[in-house]
C-alpha cells in the first residue's frame, strides 16, 4: 500500500501554480496525506482506459434527465427579464404600471430594485441587451406578456462598438474608468525581434481577422432559486457550482454556508457558464420578495446577444525565417474588442509557446466597446491565436516552398520556451508523424474520389495546437463503500456533457478493484459534496481525477483492514478486482459485499485530494489537425471532406467518450473556420443575427469524416493518473488547417474567417484581377 | 380538450396561444421535451403529432384536439429501452443530452417513414436537428446500426 504515516509535517500547506487557460494563478494547497504511485504507461489497468458508454446515457435518451428548465418546485414562479434596446444611454422614464397589473403578475423589479452588489438594472445602458428589468409570473407567457407591457424612455448617446471607434480621439466613454483595459497594451518579449528580422532570409507580413463567435449552447443560462428562511438554494446550470456559490453570496451579502448550488444535468457551456449571472441574481431577489421560488431562463435571442461570446481578433503577424524553415523572429500585433466586461483572453500567447524561436514580440490592446461582454469560450485565446500563427506558417511554408509538415518539425521545441522549463510529456512529433501517415499527406490517400463537378477545386492543409491542461488543486473527492458494497464517488464537479460522471467512476473502479457497475458518481452540489473547481481549461479529468483515486485507494485501505481479519492475514497480502478481496497467491478471498455485510453500519469513507502540479514543468495538450475540402469555384462555397486529427493527451481513460468530445470541438472549429460570425450594425449598434437560423452553426449536412487519435502512453510526471485534459485542444488547429486548405484548392489565402462563399469568391476574384 | 399522450388520454384547457410545447412541459410535466430556440429553428422539441413529426413550440394545443402525441417519454418499450435508444447508448450518441429527445423522435420518425434509408438520406432527414455538442458523427452512427437491424428488442 503506497500509505504513508500521517505524522506531523512541517509544511502541510505549500503553494503550486495551476495554469487555467493561459493564465497563471498561485494557489494554495494541502500536502496529501499520501502519494499514490502514478499509472503509468506499463500500469495494466482494465475499466481505465476502456470505451464504456457514459453512465447517464439512459437518463438522457429517455428525457429522464432533468436538467435547471425542468426544476419545478411548489408555487414556483417564472421570471422574464426586459432588455435594452440600444446600445449607449440613460433611462428618461421607467413606468411598470399596466405591467403590474397584468393577471399573473406577481412582482416586477428594475431600476434601483435590486442590491448594489447584483450589479442589476442601472439608469445607465452601456450595450444593447443588458438588463433593465424583470417580471416574475405565474407562467413564462404571463411574465412574457407584462415585459412588454413595461413603458420605457432612453435618451440615446453616441456609443462605440467597434475597436477602431472605441480607440478613437474623443471616443464615447464605453467605461468612466476608460476604453482600454487595462489603459495600456499587453506587450510580451523575448530576445530581440528587430535582430530576428534582420537576420532572415524571408519575411512573411500578414493582417488576419477573426470574428465574434456565440457558445450558442442548446440550453440557455438558467437559474431557479428558492430560500428557506436566509438560506438559499440555487439551482443552475453552470461549469463551477463553487463559484456561482461564492458570486451570489457576495452579490446577497449571505455567508457562503447559507447558500447551496445544485447542478445536476446541463446542456452545454463551452466556458459561458463559470458563474451566476443576472438570471441567477434576479430569481434569487425575486424569489426573496415575493417569498416563493423563481425560475429564470433566458429565452434565445438573450442568450445569443448576452450569454458571453469569442471576442474578435485582428492580428497583425510578421514572421522572418531562414531559407531552410528555420524561424528567426515573430512579432504579432493584436486588437481586441472585448465588450463591455473581459479580462486578457488575447490571441498571444500561442505565439510564444508552439515553436522554437528565440524573438518573440507580441502585443495585444484590448478595448471595452458597447456590447454584451466577452467569455471565455473553448481555448480561448488560442483557438484565435492559432488561425493567425497557423495561417502565416502556412504562408511561410508556401513562400519558401518546404512542406508545412517539415517546416513545422524543423521549428519543434523540446522545451517550453516562453518560460525555458521541460515538459511533463511531449510526443507532438509522433503526432505529425501518425497523423501524416493517416492522412496520406502531402497527397491526400483519398483522391481518387471523384469531384463532384468541373468547377470544383480540392485542398489540403494541416495546423498544429498547444493547450496548458495540467489542472490542479485544490480538488478534494471522497469515495464511500455503502453497507451494501455498492461505491459512491462524493465530488463536488459538474458534468457539461464530457462524460466526467463516467470517467471519475472508471478511476475509482479501477483504483478500488470494484465492479464499475456497482459503481457511481455523485455530483453538483455545494452542501453535501467536497469542494473542486471549476469545469473548465481542459482541467476535470486532470484536477479531480488524482483526487478520487487517492480517495479510492484510502477506501481500500480501510476495506482490507476489515477483510484482512476476517481472512487470518495482514493487509499486505491483499489484492481487490472485481469487488473480490483475494490473499495474493492463494485461493482465499471475500467479495466486497460479504465484507460489506460483516460490518453492519458501518460506511467506510475514503478521503483524496490533488496534490500539487511538478515544479517547473510545462503541462500541455498537442496535436496536430489535416483537412481536406471542396471549394465550388462558382458559388465559394466551402465544403470540408475530411479532418484527421492527432493529439497527445496523455492517458486517455474512455476513448470513447475523448472521441467525442474531439469530434464536439472539430464540428465548433469547423463552424468557426465556415459560417459562424454575430453581425453587429456599427450604425445600430445591436445584433442582426440573435437566433439560431442566423447565427449558423453545422448541421449533420456539414460534417466531414472525421478520423480521430492518440498517441498512446501515459504522462505520469503530469499527475498520478497520466492524463491530461482533451476537451479545449480539439478546436484550437481546425480553422487554420481548414483554411490552409482552402488556400490550397484556390491559390490564394484568405484572411478572414469565417470563410463565407463571398470571401472565398472576392480572393478569387483578386487573383483573377491580379492575372489582368 | 383532449389529447392523447404516449397512450394516455388528457384533458387539457389551453391558453389561446399557448403552445403544444407548454402543455407538454408544464401542465403534464413532460420535460424531456426541450425548449430552445422557440421558432423552429433547432429541433429540440421535436414530437410525432398523429405520427407526423412536429416541432411542438411551433404548434398550437389549441388545434390538436383529439390528436394522439409521442414524446421521448413515449419512445421506449414496455418493458426495455427501444433499439434507437440503445443505439444512442452504444455509440455515445449524447454528450449534454440536450438535443437529444428530439434527435432520437427525429431518427424514429424517419426510421418508421424509410427503414432502410441512406446515409445521404439520414443525414438530410436529421438536419434539422442542432446539437452544439458535434455529436452528430455518433448520432449518425447509431442510426445506421438501427436502420442496419441491431439492437432490435427481437435479436438473439
Amino acid at each position: 500500500m503506497p500509505r504513508k504515516p500521517k505524522g506531523p509535517s512541517k509544511s502541510r500547506f505549500v503553494s503550486t501554480v495551476v495554469e487555467i487557460e493561459g493564465r497563471s494563478e498561485t494557489r494554495i494547497v494541502e500536502l496529501p496525506a499520501f502519494d499514490p504511485a502514478p499509472w503509468t504507461t506499463d500500469s495494466a489497468l482494465s475499466i481505465v482506459g476502456a470505451s464504456i458508454p457514459r453512465m447517464d446515457a439512459a437518463e438522457k435518451v429517455t428525457g429522464r434527465a432533468r436538467y435547471t428548465a425542468d426544476i419545478t418546485r411548489p408555487g414556483m414562479l417564472f421570471a422574464a427579464i426586459l432588455r435594452a434596446p440600444i446600445a449607449r444611454g440613460k433611462i428618461r422614464s421607467f413606468d411598470a404600471t399596466i405591467a403590474k397589473k397584468l393577471p399573473g403578475v406577481f412582482d416586477l423589479i428594475g431600476p434601483g430594485d435590486a442590491p448594489t452588489k447584483t450589479r442589476l438594472f442601472s439608469n445607465s445602458i452601456a450595450y444593447a441587451g443588458q438588463p433593465v428589468a424583470a417580471v416574475c409570473a405565474s407562467s413564462e407567457a404571463a411574465a412574457v406578456r407584462a415585459i412588454h407591457a413595461i413603458v420605457v424612455e432612453y435618451d440615446a448617446d453616441p456609443f462605440a462598438v467597434t475597436f477602431e471607434s472605441a480607440t478613437a480621439p474623443n471616443a464615447p466613454k464605453v467605461r468612466s474608468s476608460g476604453n482600454l483595459y487595462p489603459n495600456a497594451p499587453f506587450i510580451v518579449t523575448r530576445g530581440d525581434v528587430t535582430a530576428g528580422l534582420a537576420a532572415a532570409d524571408i519575411v512573411i507580413e500578414r493582417v488576419y481577422h477573426t470574428p465574434v463567435a456565440l457558445h450558442t449552447a442548446l440550453e440557455p443560462h438558467g437559474a431557479a432559486a428558492e430560500w428557506e428562511g436566509d438560506r438559499l438554494t440555487v439551482w443552475e446550470s453552470t461549469q463551477g457550482i463553487f463559484r456561482v456559490r461564492a458570486d451570489v453570496a457576495r452579490a446577497l451579502d449571505l455567508p457562503l454556508s447559507n447558500v447551496r448550488v445544485i447542478k445536476d444535468y446541463m446542456g452545454g457551456g463551452f466556458g459561458a457558464k463559470n458563474g451566476a449571472g443576472a438570471h441567477t441574481f434576479i430569481a434569487a431577489v425575486l424569489a426573496k420578495r415575493t417569498g416563493r421560488a423563481v425560475r429564470c431562463i433566458n429565452d434565445r435571442e438573450g442568450e445569443q446577444i448576452d450569454s458571453g461570446n469569442r471576442p474578435a481578433t485582428t492580428q497583425r503577424v510578421t514572421i522572418g525565417a531562414k531559407k531552410n524553415g528555420t524561424l528567426t523572429a515573430i512579432r504579432m500585433i493584436a486588437d481586441v474588442p472585448l465588450g463591455i466586461s473581459g479580462w486578457e483572453g488575447g490571441p498571444a500567447q500561442i505565439y510564444h509557446e508552439l515553436y522554437a524561436c528565440k524573438n518573440v514580440h507580441t502585443e495585444e490592446t484590448f478595448a471595452f466597446v458597447n456590447a454584451s461582454g466577452m467569455q471565455a469560450f473553448r481555448g480561448p485565446g488560442y483557438v484565435e491565436g492559432a488561425f493567425g500563427l497557423e495561417s502565416a506558417m502556412n504562408e511561410l511554408a508556401r513562400k519558401l516552398h518546404l512542406d508545412p509538415l517539415s517546416l513545422r518539425k524543423k521549428n519543434f521545441t523540446k522545451r517550453d520556451p516562453r518560460k525555458d522549463r521541460s515538459y511533463s510529456g511531449n510526443q507532438l512529433p509522433e503526432c505529425y508523424e501518425h497523423g501524416a501517415r493517416i492522412f496520406g499527406w502531402p497527397k491526400p490517400n483519398t483522391t481518387t474520389r471523384p469531384l463532384a463537378a468541373t468547377r470544383m477545386r480540392r485542398g489540403s492543409g494541416l495546423a498544429a495546437q498547444i493547450w496548458p491542461t495540467g489542472g490542479g488543486p485544490p480538488s478534494y473527492a471522497q469515495v464511500r463503500i455503502n453497507q451494501d458494497a455498492t461505491v459512491d464517488v462524493l465530488v463536488g464537479t459538474q458534468d457539461l456533457g464530457t462524460g466526467s460522471r463516467t470517467i471519475l467512476a472508471q478511476i475509482a473502479a479501477e483504483s478500488l478493484g470494484a465492479q464499475l457497475k456497482t459503481v457511481r458518481s455523485i455530483i453538483g452540489d455545494t452542501q453535501s459534496l467536497p469542494y473542486t473547481g471549476n469545469s473548465w481549461g481542459s482541467m476535470t479529468t486532470a484536477s479531480v481525477g488524482p483526487a478520487v483515486r487517492m480517495a479510492a485507494i484510502d477506501a481500500q485501505h480501510q476495506l482490507f483492514d476489515a477483510a484482512a481479519s476476517m481472512l487470518n492475514t495482514t493487509p499486505d497480502t491483499l489484492e481487490a478486482r472485481d469487488s473480490r478481496i483475494v490473499v495474493r497467491d492463494t485461493d482465499r478471498s471475500l467479495t466486497f459485499a460479504e465484507v460489506t455485510a460483516a460490518l453492519g453500519n458501518v460506511v467506510l469513507v475514503g478521503k483524496g485530494s490533488r496534490g500539487p502540479n511538478p515544479e517547473n514543468a510545462a503541462i500541455n495538450t498537442f496535436g496536430v489537425q489535416f483537412a481536406e475540402v471542396e471549394v465550388d469555384l462558382d458559388t465559394g462555397i466551402v465544403r470540408v471532406l475530411r479532418i484527421v486529427a492527432v493529439h497527445d493527451a496523455g492517458r486517455i481513460i474512455n476513448p470513447l467518450l475523448a472521441a467525442s468530445q474531439m469530434e464536439g470541438g472539430i464540428l465548433q472549429g469547423l463552424g468557426y473556420a465556415l459560417f459562424e460570425e454575430r453581425i453587429l450594425d456599427p450604425r445600430l449598434g445591436i445584433v442582426m443575427n440573435p437566433t439560431m437560423h442566423d447565427y449558423k452553426i453545422p448541421t449533420m449536412m456539414d460534417v466531414p469524416t472525421i478520423e480521430v487519435s492518440f498517441i498512446a502512453g501515459s504522462d505520469a510526471n503530469a499527475n498520478h493518473t497520466g492524463a491530461r485534459g482533451i476537451a479545449e485542444p480539439a478546436i484550437i488547429p481546425t480553422a487554420p488547417a481548414i483554411a490552409a486548405a482552402v488556400a490550397d484548392a484556390i491559390g490564394i489565402e484568405v484572411l478572414e474567417i469565417p470563410l463565407t462563399p463571398w470571401r472565398v469568391l472576392s480572393a478569387i476574384a483578386a487573383i483573377a484581377a491580379a492575372k489582368g | 380538450m383532449h389529447l392523447t399522450v404516449n397512450g394516455r388520454v388528457h384533458e387539457l384547457r389551453p391558453a389561446s396561444a399557448e403552445t403544444l410545447l407548454e402543455s407538454l412541459r408544464d401542465s403534464l410535466a413532460l420535460t424531456g421535451t426541450k425548449l430552445v430556440c422557440d421558432r423552429g429553428e433547432c429541433g429540440a422539441c421535436t414530437v410525432l403529432l398523429d405520427g407526423e413529426i412536429v416541432y411542438a413550440c411551433l404548434t398550437l394545443s389549441a388545434a390538436c384536439e383529439g390528436a394522439t402525441v409521442t414524446t421521448i417519454e413515449g419512445i421506449a418499450e414496455p418493458d426495455t429501452l427501444a433499439p434507437l435508444q440503445r443505439a444512442f447508448i452504444a455509440h455515445d450518441a449524447a454528450q449534454c443530452g440536450f438535443c437529444t429527445p428530439g434527435q432520437i423522435v427525429a431518427a424514429h420518425a424517419l426510421l418508421a417513414a424509410n427503414p432502410r434509408p441512406t446515409d445521404a438520406d439520414i443525414r438530410e432527414a436529421m438536419s434539422g436537428n442542432l446539437c452544439r455538442c458535434g455529436t452528430y458523427p455518433k448520432i449518425h452512427t447509431a442510426i445506421r446500426a438501427v436502420a442496419n437491424g441491431e439492437f432490435r428488442t427481437d435479436a438473439p
